[in-house]
């Protein structure tokens, strides 16, 4: 016993050190994705209100950038308005209730907080549960798609950026319309991967990469970004790098999109299952 | 200021040393995200500026402390704790390698004024080279972009040291 307490008052130094990256690592290793971002939540909470203080600053300073990229949106949504088609048909079937013929929502929100250099890259909003926000609900910009909320809390949520391994989506080629999982090419900032594209498609340098819209999570055709390159892999499948279309350094302002009809798809794809 | 001061005042001045580097990493250096592989990690500065006679124990509770409170604000858990602890470990060891030939005079810190540019520019790149190391590999926490991971290392401790270098000029000039 003697000899123990010898020993440990000798070593103390490297007994505490050892123990201590013991307790690090392990927390680093045992820490679920649940956990990580309700961790992420915590610390966010006290940082929230710099951020938004930080956030009103640099919104103020690209003032000039962002009224340039709403007028360009603008004139993309005008062009979408009813008033911009003729309608050649007017005896085709129409339905009268808007409001069940509604399939997404969308709802505005800013970042408070964003990474693009870690691993596990989350995206801080400032809409939370109040707002309507749920987990698993998508996130684009004018520019492309964004991610997916993650965690709710009141006031504020936290979503998988596109740059998070976590994150997948369903995209397709947009000249062929084959389709494949994307995800984010852990190497850089600016790029994702297409997996299982089958050999016999054609692909094009430069081609559009849209969502599928499966998983009703993202509407279908928003852009994810276009073609930079791409391989054989295994023989059977290409897998091809996507130069992604969202500048993720200076996201701003987002759309959380809402889909009304989410929990029936997927009560029913469940029973469906069951059966 | 008086020695009698500095003794009583030091664990003040340390914990607003770790607060305002807490700030400044968060609210500036997080935000240099040039290409995603600069990414500086500055606060290691409160590691480096402890006085010279600092217990090993107490270092590697700092260490812990301070690496938690990262992670907390940073949202990965044991990460940065791990490489803090590392380096309360290896400063002691870092600063006995580097020693002048007559060691440490009593009464001196870890800075320029006392013991030189030289001597500083050392200490620092070992220190924070050790921790970035540790802190990117913990991070992608596999080999897999073994090199790639290397190049962030070797680009981010560049940054690192030499923010930490200016700051002392500009902090604690003469």
């Amino acid at each position: 016993m003697r000899n123990l307490l010898q020993f440990i008052l000798k070593y103390h130094v490297l007994i505490l050190f050892i123990l201590f990256e013991i307790f690090s690592i392990t927390l680093l290793v045992t820490t679920g994705s649940y956990h990580e971002a309700k961790f992420y939540q915590a610390g966010q909470r006290i940082s929230n209100s710099f951020s938004y203080k930080l956030e009103n600053i640099r919104d103020y300073l690209s003032l000039y950038k962002e009224n340039k990229r709403l007028a360009a949106e603008n004139n993309r949504l005008y062009n979408l308005l009813k008033s911009s088609y003729k309608i050649a048909y007017v005896d085709s079937a129409f339905r009268g209730d808007t409001i069940s013929s509604r399939y997404y929502k969308y709802i505005s929100a800013r970042v408070l907080n964003n990474s693009v250099n870690r691993k596990f890259n989350y995206i801080t909003l400032d809409k939370g549960r109040n707002h309507g926000i749920e987990p698993e609900m998508g996130i684009i910009c004018d520019e492309g798609i964004v991610g997916m909320v993650k965690s709710v809390s009141d006031n504020f949520c936290v979503a998988l950026s596109l740059l998070n391994p976590k994150f997948g989506v369903s995209a397709k080629i947009g000249s062929s319309g084959f389709y494949g999982p994307l995800s984010w090419k852990e190497t850089s900032t600016d790029k994702a991967l297409l997996e299982d594209i089958p050999q016999h498609v054609s692909i094009i340098i430069g081609d559009t990469i849209l969502t599928s819209g499966f998983g009703s999570i993202f509407p279908e055709d928003c852009i994810i970004g276009v073609i930079s390159d791409y391989k054989l892999k295994g023989g059977n499948y290409y897998e091809i790098t996507v130069k992604l279309s969202t500048e993720f350094q200076r996201l701003n302002h987002v759309q959380v999109i809402k889909n009304e009809f989410r929990q029936e798809i997927i009560t029913l794809e469940q029973t469906a299952e069951d059966e | 200021m008086n020695k009698q001061l500095r003794m009583n005042k030091g664990p003040v001045i340390i914990i607003l040393q770790f607060i305002v580097l807490l700030f400044l990493q968060l609210l500036l250096f997080n935000n240099i995200q040039f290409s995603g592989f600069i990414n500086p990690y500055v606060y290691v500065l409160f590691f480096l500026l402890l006085p010279f006679t600092f217990s090993r124990a107490l270092l590697l509770f700092l260490g812990l402390a301070g690496g938690l409170v990262m992670d907390l604000f940073m949202g990965t858990p044991g990460v940065h704790a791990a490489a803090t602890v590392l380096v309360a470990y290896i400063r002691p060891a870092v600063l006995e390698l580097i020693a002048p030939h007559d060691g440490y005079e009593a009464n001196t810190l870890p800075r320029i004024s006392y013991m030189g540019l030289e001597w500083f520019i050392k200490y620092t790149v070992i220190i924070v080279f050790a921790h970035h190391l540790t802190l990117f590999y913990l991070e992608v926490f596999s080999f897999s972009h073994f090199f790639h991971t290397l190049l962030k290392v070797i680009l981010s401790s560049v940054f690192s040291i030499a923010f930490i270098i200016l700051s002392q000029f500009l902090v604690f000039r003469k």
